[in-house]
């Protein structure tokens, strides 16, 4: 097996043994002979599947399998025959008949494969025809045969004693035995007379019996004759009579070998067996023998009926155990009737302690006794070699294959078997030979026998064994016929014999075994641990872990980068997670952007507070002593950091509570708050994932809050250090320019508009959401956790910034409050991009302010507009932070900016309002946001003239919308504005957006105008030579236009549809889309026209523009922005560098939303909703203004007109009509700063309509996201 | 490869502190609630503490080895880049995220 192991790589070797012990048993020992290699064998029985066996047929090499196995696969063709080189068959003997031996060989002789087939048996057979019929089945070709005799067996076999042991038979058993005589005899007459008795007359037959040695195969023989062939002189009546005299004569055969070999128990039993049922029972019942062969047994068995044979083998038994010890030796007890097991397995329990026995039977379960599972025999065995029983009391299943060392003591219950089995049951001992170990064992083999007839048989069979054994000499050339075989080996090759030691490794058997070595090896782990070590474990594993474990969330900024590793790789998940922390830290990175813009913000809020501290004598102190109380608190907050971020979620909150008012609202603002998230930060994501957008905010909302935490946190950083920063360069500005006053009324005005931005936030908050503070708080909380780690930047960001505000001061020369917002810029630019900051100082230094201001916000603005192509074009993940961040910080610079200016503004109409209507909170905060916007334009325009510029803003917005005052104020800002004539440029395009959108609306006159206008623009930004960078604003506008106009065009259409009420809902997608960018663009384009004195705000607007570029195709956000913005200045501004920030991920996400446009448009209608509603300030200013064009009427008319309209007008015409209601409440504020009433009036029509509106949004807006 | 690892009696103790304070949590549980008579044929085997054979116990003390190297390993990473030579908390805390994710 080994030589073809090795000789044939790729063949397959085969091991068949008849059963599952066997083979078990044979792996092992071939594994510890030859050493075939472990991982190249496998035991394969009938319990592993058919699949798992092919699966082993394939991989495997060397198998030991059952012939049961062998056959099943071999059929099925699992088996790889065509590789097999070599079959070795164990127990050949039983390759007879239908055997799996023979079934399977002839399978694989079918298949024309060479192989080699060895047969192995100790006994090949008891007559020569059933070796020549192993021989045919098994194509043998040549026979060796050895006896214990022959010199290469003789070393393993070990001195064996046969002992015969005559046991006379009890008288009483004798007896019975004589007495059965007569009762067989007459059914042997009978039969005789029939001649069915195998050609021997009645005598013969007669001896024969006498002697017992007329065998129930005999009897089964001439049954069997007799039903196939008949004789032909027997009538069929009697066919019965023969069968059931047969059928006796075997019974009583049966009965009377019982009690012959083993005892009057076991026939006695039998007969009374076959007495209660059968035909038997039928036939002798009447039999007067038989009763009395009954009752003598009776009566002997209440004697006791101490079997001799068994009281002989107690005897023998004793003393084995007396020379050898009990604990080594081992006996096997092998007796052919279950019923002689129990007898004898009863007797051996009165032996004593000396004697453990246990049973040792096969499977199938009799009628008096169980059988013994495969599986307690393996335990019985198991526990036999382990010295848990030292005697055995078998059936024949013990007599073949059994390897059990130790057995040194065999007894032969019943020496009548064959001689075949004879030799099984003493190959049973003499096996301990382990080559090495020379022990020699007397190993007995004892048969014991009953005086007479049993005495012969065994003697017959002894002797036709040795028959056998003379036609196997010589191997048995001479008697048997073989069959040629090919010679495996190419003939070239010589094998030669060679020694070879053989280094095998020790065998690891699987499965069972194994179990075991951890049973035992479980306790001694136990007891290597001292009491001392177990303690500690016991201390350090908790039952209940209250521990504070490692966190996860520490350092999240470690989570961007793959860490280093050692040895492990990192995971696919691993990669997901940095993927995914590098989004959210990109966000973050450009939310730092906007923090930073915002920490300026709340600088420059703290500023003008402190400005405002310092002219609260001047004009409405009552407002600013109010506004100073509020404020002092807030600058404390804003020292503390956290008060700044409760600031803005208080504004945030007053935003989010005048959309409260209605559900829908909330829907609204929750998706503002997702688009716009850095303004209403932390509360309108907290409130974002119960919102049914969560879809979309979901992601968003998730880097939102990451990122609002960062921001929040370097907010609070930023805001310490640049309030400081801030209030030291206002306080100088202030000092050396006149114009300080300006740009303190205007930080005022900031201050005001927040003082009344945060006390309607509080009135709100109190009225409104408690969750929302709760939401507050926890998003707080995590700001607080994220400072310590973003602190340390932040200070860096803080201390450039100071430096670029340094420089900027430098530069700044002419006008400081224009200064400021560059320097805001500056700083913001300087906060986020260091770089570019630089650049764009220089730019302004060199240049005028105005022109700076443009530079920079124009740089910016192709920034962002780069910064958007790329992002789309980078994909739509932020990872390229850089340029995220980057295009946040511009986007973030543009929004300071137009903080800036805003608030300067918002501080104006403010006071206005502030003074006019302090009860009318919210629509002031609305106001006071479009005015924001509109002022922070105009506040960049302001600078030169402040006063004239926040009129004319007013105006222009008016006046815009009334084409003159627009005009008005366009030429001034055209005077002004020379060198902004990119801005105007963009202006224009947004104008144009503006003028179709008025065009949309019918208001071609006004468009006209506009155009006019935005052409005298033109003519002067082209007359301005600054165009180049405006140019690429322009073209960017323009590109963004031209989305705008596209949109534009439909929307006009659509909104004239909706005017139709045809295509309600698509139309009002487009509307609200259209009507959002459109309306900020407007809105841009009327701040643009006021601002037109304002380069800064004009670009920007530009930046705007691009940001409604941006806004047209990530509208949302946008809207969500300018919404904000337009709620609250700081949150404007907030929203718009949030915007700008977000536009990057817009941007990036810009792609897929076109791809998921359709999804996306709910979010954009929603946004748009909200834009709307928010915008529709916005909106509403330019609604305003092409209602006040249309309608040319007084504000009080056009609100009337518009509330009227409101009410009646579609869903198109309430967004108007809101849009109206709100200009007209700015009108008002502005214009004449109308009684309050009136803004009450509006505040109260405006929520409904908002409410209607909302509502009418959101049915919409579900139907167009479907 | 034996030297380098855990020792298993550590690990199999460890391992059996824990299957057994979660055995007694779940007998504990299981006498509160209706649970133990719904199971009825299945409590015997539940009802046992968790083992593992040898080569299960083996096997654990190598990836426990594994990771446990793998987290030094890289902390120290960390720690090195500090410029710190004593790998503290907050360098495993650094890695701890992704080395979770890797096993």
């Amino acid at each position: 097996m080994y030589n073809y192991f090795r000789w044939f790589p790729d063949g397959k070797i085969v091991f068949a043994a008849p059963s599952r012990p066997l083979v078990m048993q044979q792996i092992e020992a071939c594994h510890n002979i030859v050493g075939i290699p472990q991982e190249w064998t496998i035991d394969m029985t009938g319990q592993l599947s058919p699949s798992i066996r092919a699966c082993y047929w394939k991989t495997k090499r060397v198998f030991f399998v059952t012939p049961q196995v062998l056959e099943k696969d071999i059929q099925s063709g699992t088996c790889l025959v065509k590789y097999l080189v070599c079959l070795v068959i164990d127990e050949a003997h039983r390759a007879l008949g239908n055997y799996s031996y023979c079934t399977a060989v002839r399978e694989v002789m079918s298949v024309p494969v060479q192989l080699r087939i060895l047969a192995l048996t100790a006994t090949p057979g008891s007559k020569q025809q059933t070796i020549q019929l192993i021989i045919d089945n098994l194509h043998i070709s040549t026979l060796e045969y050895r006896n214990e005799n022959d010199d290469d067996v003789s070393p393993y076999v070990h001195n064996r004693k046969i002992e015969l042991i005559e046991v006379a038979m009890g008288n009483e058993a004798a007896e019975i035995y004589n007495l059965f005589l007569d009762i067989i005899r007459p059914y042997v007459n009978k039969l005789s007379t029939f001649g069915l008795l195998q050609n021997r007359d009645y005598q013969t037959v007669w001896s024969l019996l006498g002697n017992c040695l007329l065998s129930p195969v005999d009897l089964l023989n001439s049954r069997d004759k007799f039903r196939q062939a008949p004789p032909p002189n027997l009538p069929h009546i009697k066919f019965g009579e023969v069968e059931a005299s047969f059928g006796a004569l075997i019974t009583l055969y049966h009965i009377r070998r019982l009690l012959s070999s083993h005892g009057i128990r076991p026939a006695y039993e039998m007969l009374e067996q076959k007495l209660q049922q059968g035909p038997f029972a039928r036939f002798m019942s009447k039999n007067e023998i038989i009763r009395k062969v009954k009752l003598l047994m009776q009566q002997s068995l209440a004697h006791g009926a101490p079997s001799p044979k068994l009281s002989k083998m107690l005897e023998v038994l004793v003393d084995h155990f007396k020379t050898k010890d009990p604990k080594h030796s081992r006996v096997i007890i092998f007796s052919n009737f279950r019923g002689s097991v129990r007898d004898i397995m009863s007797a051996l329990a009165n032996i004593g302690n000396l004697v453990k026995a246990t049973e040792f039977i096969g499977q199938s379960s009799g009628k008096t006794l169980k059988g013994q599972s495969q599986k307690v025999q393996q335990a019985v065995l198991e526990k036999f070699r382990a010295g848990g029983y030292n005697v055995i009391v078998a059936t024949s299943i013990g007599e073949e294959g059994l390897d059990i060392m130790e057995v040194d003591l065999v007894i032969c219950f019943d020496a009548n078997v064959s001689p075949l089995r004879m030799i099984q049951r003493m190959g049973r001992t003499g096996r301990k030979h382990d080559g090495r170990v020379d022990i020699l064992f007397s190993s007995v083999l004892l048969v014991l026998a009953c005086q007479g007839s049993e005495l012969k048989g065994y003697m017959r069979k002894q002797a036709s064994g040795k028959a056998i054994k003379k036609h196997m000499r010589n191997g048995g050339m001479n008697s048997f016929k073989f069959h040629p075989s090919p010679r495996m080996v190419p003939h070239i090759i010589k094998p030669e014999v060679q020694l070879v030691e053989l280094s095998i490794e020790q065998f690891v058997s699987r499965g069972k075994k194994v179990k075991g070595d951890q049973a035992i090896e479980t306790p001694v782990c136990k007891d290597k641990l001292t009491v001392a070590e177990s303690e500690i474990i016991a201390k350090y594993f908790h039952p209940t872990s209250s521990n504070l474990g490692p966190s996860l969330i520490a350092f999240p900024h470690f989570q961007t980068f793959p860490s280093g590793v050692h040895k492990v790789v990192h995971s696919y998940r691993t990669g997901m997670l940095i993927d995914l922390m590098q989004h959210l830290q990109g966000l973050t990175f450009s939310r730092d952007g906007i923090s930073f813009l915002e920490d300026e913000v709340a600088s420059s809020k703290c500023l003008g507070v402190q400005t405002e501290c310092e002219k609260k004598d001047e004009k409405d102190s009552l407002i600013l002593d109010d506004i100073q109380g509020s404020k002092s608190p807030k600058q404390v907050t804003y020292s503390e950091l956290s008060p700044i971020g409760t600031l803005r979620t208080k504004e945030k909150h007053s935003m989010p509570h005048f959309y409260e008012t209605s559900p829908a609202a909330h829907a609204y603002l929750f998706g503002s708050d997702f688009v716009s998230v850095d303004a209403l930060g932390n509360v309108l994501i907290v409130s974002l994932p119960s919102l049914p957008f969560e879809e979309l905010s979901h992601s968003k909302s998730t880097r939102v809050s990451n990122t609002l935490v960062l921001n929040h946190m370097k907010q609070d950083s930023f805001h310490l250090k640049a309030s400081d920063g801030n209030c030291n360069e206002i306080t100088m500005q202030d000092k050396a320019v006149a114009e300080v006053t300006t740009s303190q009324t205007t930080y005022i005005k900031n201050g005001a508009l927040q003082i009344s931005s945060l006390c309607e936030s509080g009135e709100q908050e109190e009225k409104m959401l408690d969750g929302f503070e709760n939401i507050l708080e926890s998003p707080i909380v995590k700001r607080k956790l994220l400072n310590d780690g973003h602190i340390f930047s932040e200070t860096l960001d803080v201390v450039e910034i100071k430096e670029l505000s340094l420089l900027a001061d430098e530069y700044n020369d002419d006008l400081r409050d224009t200064d400021l917002s560059p320097r805001l810029t500056n700083l913001v630019k300087s906060g986020v991009v260091p770089e570019s900051p630089v650049n764009e100082s220089g730019l302004l230094n060199s240049d005028e302010r105005n022109e700076f201001l443009f530079q920079d916000l124009a740089s910016p603005d192709k920034l962002r507009t780069e910064e958007l192509t790329k992002s789309p074009n980078l994909g739509k993940m932020e990872r390229g932070s850089t340029d995220d961040g980057t295009t946040g910080r511009n986007v973030s610079v543009s929004p300071v900016n137009k903080e800036t200016q805003t608030p300067l503004l918002k501080m104006k109409r403010s006071r206005g309002r502030t003074i006019l209507s302090p009860v009318t909170e919210e629509p002031e905060t609305s106001l006071t946001n479009v005015r924001n916007s509109s002022s922070s334009r105009d506040w960049h325009l302001s600078p030169g003239d402040k006063s004239e510029n926040v009129e004319p803003v007013r105006k222009f917005k008016r006046l815009c919308k009334a084409v003159d005052h627009g005009k008005n104020r366009n030429p001034l800002s055209m005077n002004e504005n020379t060198v902004v004539a990119g801005v105007k440029l963009a202006r224009s395009s947004c104008d144009t957006s503006s003028i179709q959108n008025k065009q949309g609306k019918g208001k071609t006159k006004l468009m006209e105008d506009v155009r006019a206008f935005i052409d005298e623009e033109a003519e002067v930004s082209s007359e301005v030579e600054i165009s180049d960078d405006e140019e690429d604003d322009q073209d960017h506008n323009s590109h963004d236009d031209s989305f705008i106009d596209d949109r534009i065009n439909p929307t006009a259409a659509s909104t004239q549809i909706a005017s139709g009420g045809v295509d309600m809902m698509a139309i009002y997608r487009r509307s609200l889309l259209s009507q959002s960018p459109l309306v900020r663009q407007p809105d841009f384009s009327s701040i643009c026209s006021p601002d037109s004195a304002a380069p800064m705000t004009r670009t920007s607007e530009s930046g705007s523009s691009s940001g409604k570029t941006l806004y047209s195709i990530q509208t949302p956000q946008i809207e969500s922005k300018e919404q904000s913005a337009s709620k609250n200045p700081a949150p404007v501004r907030i929203n718009q560098e949030g915007i700008t920030s977000e536009t990057m991920p817009c941007a990036t996400t810009d792609s897929i939303r076109e791809n998921e446009r359709s999804m996306e448009n709910g979010k954009r209608k929603f946004s748009f909703y909200q834009s709307r509603s928010i915008p529709a300030i916005n909106l509403e200013q330019q609604f305003s203004l092409q209602s006040e064009a249309a309608g040319i009427e007084s504000c009080q008319q056009s609100e009337a007109d518009k509330i009227e309209t409101n009410g009646d007008a579609l869903d198109d015409d309430q967004f108007y009509e809101y849009l109206d209601f709100d200009a007209v409440e700015e009108h008002a504020a502005l214009l004449l700063k109308q009684k309050s009433e009136f803004t009450m009036h509006k505040q109260d029509i405006t929520p409904g309509p908002k409410l209607q509106n909302l509502g009418v949004n959101d049915s919409p807006s579900f139907d167009l996201g479907i | 490869m034996a030297d380098e690892t855990f020792d298993p009696d550590l690990i199999h103790a460890i391992f059996k502190h824990v299957w057994t304070r979660r055995y007694l949590d779940r007998e504990r549980n299981g006498g509160n609630g209706a649970m133990e008579s719904e199971a009825g044929v299945g409590t015997s085997k539940k009802n046992r503490p968790t083992s593992a054979n040898a080569h299960a116990l083996k096997l654990s003390c190598e990836l426990l080895r594994t990771f446990v190297a793998e987290a030094v390993n890289r902390a120290a990473d960390i720690a090195e880049a500090e410029g710190v030579t004593k790998i503290e908390a907050t360098h495993l805390e650094r890695i701890l995220p992704q080395l979770l994710l890797d096993f």
